[in-house]
């Protein structure tokens, strides 16, 4: 029996937007997370009558058939892009993006990823990584005397020294753009690996081509919308208890047709 | 002599059937842009010997997809897209054009406008359309413009059809019209919007009950059947 298996599609479906709404809500707090949405798209359909069909010696055809839907499933679970709060933290290391844009991250194993949380940091040696202590790209070392860091709306990383008036250029920070966001894979920690869906990365400087600006003394916090997250809960609850509703009602019906002999 | 169990039968098949269309419809029920369907019934009639009779079998001989608009939520997303009123959009899949209402569109890596299952959506002059990796600041307009920074990117196109009713469905939320599709006159598009199922759970759970309850009355009968045969089968064997 077809709507047993159909309704068990819904069910699983349901299943994982509570699963992706959890994420979203465990990740309420999380520096520059993108809320993520479960796209669902119907199965195939099943033919049972054709339309067109020539119903009879006249010429005269069906004019729509029968079609039966087989279910739903999970077309994606996609990102939603759009940038969350900005937060002032005054650290002179935090740096929110404003606009698109990635930083560029090296990985321990020699891959590159990226990632919008610019809670920035400083190794021993004074090199400028990112919270896990992966280095950003281009390298910027932060020298131990320096007095205070300035970073400006284009990524410019000034150091100032006592005893000089004019501040030292140290670096620059740049950003990569992608043409599409979401088609980026999250592999954790915030950070974001390039896929053949996203495109190259465009790594270039901030403010020209579309590019975001750089904030220092804020973070973006996470995009998540605590009010839509719990109404989709709601959604997706009675969804999966109505699917649960058809499996009953069919299990009754299979067991009307037991009965009879 | 077996007739009614027949008849009986042909409507269980078709309870069926109906019952695979509320569970889809139900399975549905957050798939945006998706259009509930329904069977329709029709009655095969064949001519007896006896004067002024005949039986009548039933069978699924239609389906109708409703063409009521889903309820639109707020996404916030650049790329969006829900259309208030009759309108489709275009989307080119390996199988040729197909029509649909999930609007939820993003540019692939080559920078082409695609759905979530990466088919090419077309502009009113039916090519893909193109964004470009620097632009900002996208905006659609109602009449489906897209502009980026103020300069006009393309035409999204939107088109019509006469009988929306009788399109044929496809998987990925697609639909397909035997008739033309014509650029539509009454329909804008929103940003930001996307629909959602047009799917009304009060109304599958009260068809699904009636479909539940039709197919135990057919069983019941069926049970009459069966026992009034083997009944006969035993007075006429006792005599």
């Amino acid at each position: 029996m077809n709507a047993l298996k159909i309704a068990a599609t819904g069910m699983a479906a349901q299943q994982m937007r509570v699963e992706v709404i959890s994420n979203n809500l465990a990740n309420m707090n999380t520096t520059a997370y993108n809320a993520r949405r479960a796209e669902f798209s119907d199965l195939h359909y099943q033919q049972i009558q054709r339309a067109g069909t020539i119903s009879a010696s006249d010429g005269s055809v069906l004019p729509a058939g029968v079609q039966l839907g087989m279910g739903v499933r999970p077309s994606a679970v996609a990102m939603d892009v759009s940038q969350g709060a900005v937060k002032q933290t005054g650290g002179p290391l935090d740096v929110a993006i404003e606009g698109a844009g990635y930083l560029e991250i090296s990985l321990p194993s020699g891959g590159t990823a990226y990632t919008r949380d610019g809670a920035l940091k400083l190794t021993g040696d004074g090199q400028v990584v990112t919270s896990d202590g992966y280095p950003i790209v281009p390298d910027i070392t932060i020298p131990d005397d320096a007095r205070d860091i300035s970073i400006n709306a284009n990524g410019e990383v000034y150091a100032y020294f006592s005893g000089q008036v004019d501040a030292q250029l140290l670096g620059q920070l740049t950003l990569a753009g992608f043409t599409n966001e979401k088609g980026l894979e999250a592999i954790g920690g915030n950070l974001y690996i390039e896929t053949a869906a996203s495109g190259s990365a465009r790594v270039g400087e901030a403010g020209i081509d579309g590019l975001g600006n750089f904030r220092q003394g804020y973070l973006e916090q996470s995009s998540v919308d605590a009010v839509r997250e719990i109404t989709e809960l709601i959604e997706a609850q009675r969804g999966y208890e109505l699917n649960a509703k058809v499996i009953t009602a069919a299990d009754q019906m299979l067991g009307a047709t037991t009965q009879i002999r | 002599m077996d007739t009614s169990g027949y008849i009986a039968l042909t409507r269980q098949t078709g309870l069926l059937k109906e019952m695979q269309t509320v569970a889809n419809n139900i399975a549905n029920i957050s798939t945006s842009g998706f259009r509930r369907e329904g069977v329709v019934f029709a009655e095969a009639v064949q001519a007896l010997d006896a004067e002024g009779g005949g039986i009548a079998m039933t069978t699924a001989r239609g389906r109708f997809t409703d063409a009521l608009s889903g309820s639109m939520t707020q996404t916030g997303g650049v790329f969006d897209l829900a259309i208030d009123g009759p309108g489709f959009f275009m989307v080119e899949t390996p199988l040729g054009e197909r029509l649909t209402r999930a609007g939820t569109f993003t540019p692939n890596g080559e920078g082409d406008l695609v759905t979530m299952t990466g088919y090419r959506v077309l502009d009113s002059g039916g090519a893909p359309i193109f964004i470009p990796p620097d632009a900002g600041n996208i905006g659609v307009s109602e009449d489906g413009t897209m502009s980026a920074n103020g300069k006009l990117l393309a035409q999204i196109g939107i088109f019509e059809v006469e009988n929306p009713q009788m399109m044929l469905r496809e998987d990925g939320v697609m639909f397909l019209s035997e008739t033309e599709a014509l650029p539509a006159e009454n329909s804008r598009v929103k940003q930001g919007f996307v629909e959602g199922s047009n799917v009304n759970p009060v109304i599958e759970i009260a068809r699904m009950i009636e479909v539940q309850r039709a197919y135990e009355l057919g069983q019941n009968l069926l049970d009459a059947e069966d026992k009034r045969i083997r009944t006969s089968i035993k007075t006429l064997g006792q005599s």
